[in-house]
């Protein structure tokens, strides 16, 4: 592990920016988690990653960046604590910039390499299944595929146009989005099948051979929202990752005091339940299940 | 002189329930007075911006007691994030968005989209918007106009806002952003955020008094100063504001007052290690001119900004 950047900090020890290294030379492959600090799913995805590498040689080069925003994984904040700027807003950053433009321009040059893989959690409100989210077109597909999580969301290509990965692809790289869990809590059983499926994904791309069983893998551009109507207290009957039928009840709005039914969400066609609402307080219109359906 | 008829209205733009079944509306009062433009003046995108409503509230004032005398329509947004400002928070509690990266929003989107939205909607008949802002919680500012570089109307109109410095700015705004959607805006800002700024208010109620009149919403004789009063700007390009930033951590204790006339290589301050008080760095001007931003929040990293200084 080697200390990639500091950041001197006014009242404690300074900011470090870690990045564990393992192999050399070409390809080379760079992972990212926590670059918003309460997504801890990723980081211990990373960490598990880390673990298989340290027993199996590499070929190529596989950065691994754990926790970009550590200052807030240590309070539970999504934001870099100081400011309360969010880090990935920041990319591409600036190397003469404020403290996260600083961080930002040093994750964008410690994940060099014409691959690169950002870990990220759901909000603290939301629980979502494990998968993978490319853009419609680019030398990701193949890859996120072989990540062999329940659902790949090919999604329009500007949605992946800013942020760390917007960074990336602006500066020619292939990039690929792992996803699940909530913020704020870890997961292990998301946390085990994300570190599976960068496994995979490694393996693909030819860094290791080891191989890893696959579930079949649902390819979509089509994700369905279903938002409440009312506003009040949701309470799911469904999980993340399970399958549904039409007209399968998908959870149930209540009165937040007294608890009289309001609304009841039903399934309008079959699919695999890649978000649910785990806050169970929501406004009128608020999402609260995403179902991805195939296509056709 | 002939009066048109004219009427005021606390109007409701639109009311976002709650999750426990209370309501929070956004409100708009209107002054319809005949034949003209149609101005809007809005403020507390985000609820840390207090100066704004402030601002606002002044206004009001003024023009119900000449309502009789206004031409068309001027719009008044007290507090556009009514939930935030609860909070003295900057973006929308619960969500955490800013709503100022919201536009043009969605009528069928979570709360904060739903408000962007119907904001969209009722801004776009405008001749001319009005935002009013505040600094960052972190800094205090003078009072200013930011205007995009490529329109000249409104840059024309932001000199006459009785401001220290307009800003015409080159960068595309933020996506998402009032100006982002609607590019002849003028944005005024001035003082502190979370906090109101002696003089502050005062000079940006006056300008934008002097902008109704400008535009011919208000006839300059029921302006509640002289017309001559009007601060005559420094005007500049990105070019000519130059931004002071700290090399090294710790607490920047500065020297200087906002609007101070400062040569260049004079200190601005200095940075000190926080628990010993060694001094760390002097920050010094990088040009002669003045002082449009300062720091008042102490604690820094290498790499915050400190001052801005404009060239005059």
């Amino acid at each position: 592990m080697s200390a990639f950047f500091r950041l001197e900090s006014p009242y404690r020890g300074e900011y470090v920016l870690h990045r564990l290294t393992f192999g050399s030379g070409d390809p080379v492959v760079s992972i990212v988690a926590g670059v918003h600090g309460n997504e801890v799913n990723g980081v211990c995805a990373l960490n598990l990653v880390a673990g298989v590498l340290r027993l199996q040689r590499a070929r190529g080069t596989i950065h691994i960046l754990p926790c970009v925003n550590v200052f807030g994984a240590e309070e539970a904040r999504k934001r870099w604590p100081f400011d309360d700027r969010d880090l990935n807003d920041a990319f591409p950053g600036d190397p003469d910039g404020s403290p996260v433009d600083r961080i930002a321009d040093a994750v964008l040059r410690a994940t060099d390499g014409p691959l690169c893989i950002d870990i990220q959690t759901g909000s603290a409100t939301v629980h979502e299944a494990p998968h993978v989210r490319v853009p419609l077109s680019g030398a990701a597909q193949e890859l996120g595929r072989a990540a062999g999580l329940p659902v790949m969301w090919r999604r329009p290509t500007a949605r992946f146009d800013e942020g760390l990965v917007g960074a990336w692809r602006a500066a020619g790289r292939a990039a690929l989005v792992l996803r699940g869990g909530r913020g704020g809590s870890l997961d292990l059983d998301d946390a085990r099948t994300l570190a599976r499926a960068l496994v995979r994904v490694l393996v693909e791309g030819g860094f290791l051979q080891t191989p890893e069983p696959a579930v079949p893998t649902m390819v979509t551009t089509e994700v369905r929202e279903y938002r409440s109507s009312l506003g009040g207290f949701f309470v799911p009957e469904v999980r993340p990752g399970d399958r549904v039928v039409t007209r399968q009840l998908l959870g149930q709005l209540r009165a937040p005091l007294g608890g009289e039914p309001l609304e009841d969400l039903h399934a309008l066609a079959p699919g695999i339940v890649l978000a649910v609402r785990v806050y169970p307080m929501v406004y009128a219109r608020e999402l609260v299940v995403r179902v991805a359906e195939s296509v056709g | 002189m002939l009066r048109a008829a004219v009427s005021q209205t606390l109007e409701t733009l639109c009311e976002i329930e709650l999750p426990t079944g209370d309501a929070v509306a956004v409100a708009r009062r209107r002054f319809v007075g005949g034949d003209g433009p149609h101005v809007v003046i809005i403020a507390g995108l985000r609820g840390d911006t207090p100066e704004g409503t402030r601002v606002v509230h002044t206004v009001g004032r003024h023009l119900a007691s000449v309502a009789s005398l206004l031409r068309g329509t001027v719009d008044l947004y007290p507090c556009v994030n009514p939930l935030a400002a609860h909070q003295g928070a900057r973006n929308w509690p619960g969500f955490d968005v800013d709503l100022n990266r919201r536009f043009p929003g969605r009528s069928d989107g979570h709360a904060p989209d739903q408000v962007a939205a119907a904001l969209f909607a009722a801004l776009r008949p405008a001749t001319q918007i009005v935002e009013l802002r505040s600094a960052h919680p972190a800094f205090r500012q003078c009072p200013q106009a930011r205007v995009r570089a490529d329109r000249p109307v409104a840059i024309e109109l932001a000199a006459q806002s009785n401001v220290r410095c307009v800003w015409r700015y080159a960068a595309a705004p933020a996506a998402g952003s009032l100006d982002d959607v609607f590019p002849d805006l003028i944005g005024l800002e001035g003082g502190s955020g979370n906090r109101l700024t002696e003089g502050v208010g005062l000079e940006l109620a006056d300008g934008v008094l002097n902008l109704l009149a400008v535009l011919g919403a208000l006839p300059e004789d029921q302006l509640p100063f002289h017309w001559a009063a009007i601060q005559r700007p420094v005007s500049v390009d990105d070019d000519g504001i130059f931004d002071v930033r700290t090399t090294r951590g710790g607490l920047f204790l500065p020297t200087l007052g906002v609007w101070a006339e400062v040569e260049a290589g004079a200190v601005l301050g200095e940075v000190i290690e926080p628990i010993s008080g060694e001094v760390r760095e002097e920050l010094r001007a990088p040009i002669s001119g003045r002082l449009l931003a300062q720091r008042e929040e102490p604690v820094v990293y290498p790499g915050n900004l400190v001052a801005r200084m404009v060239a005059s």
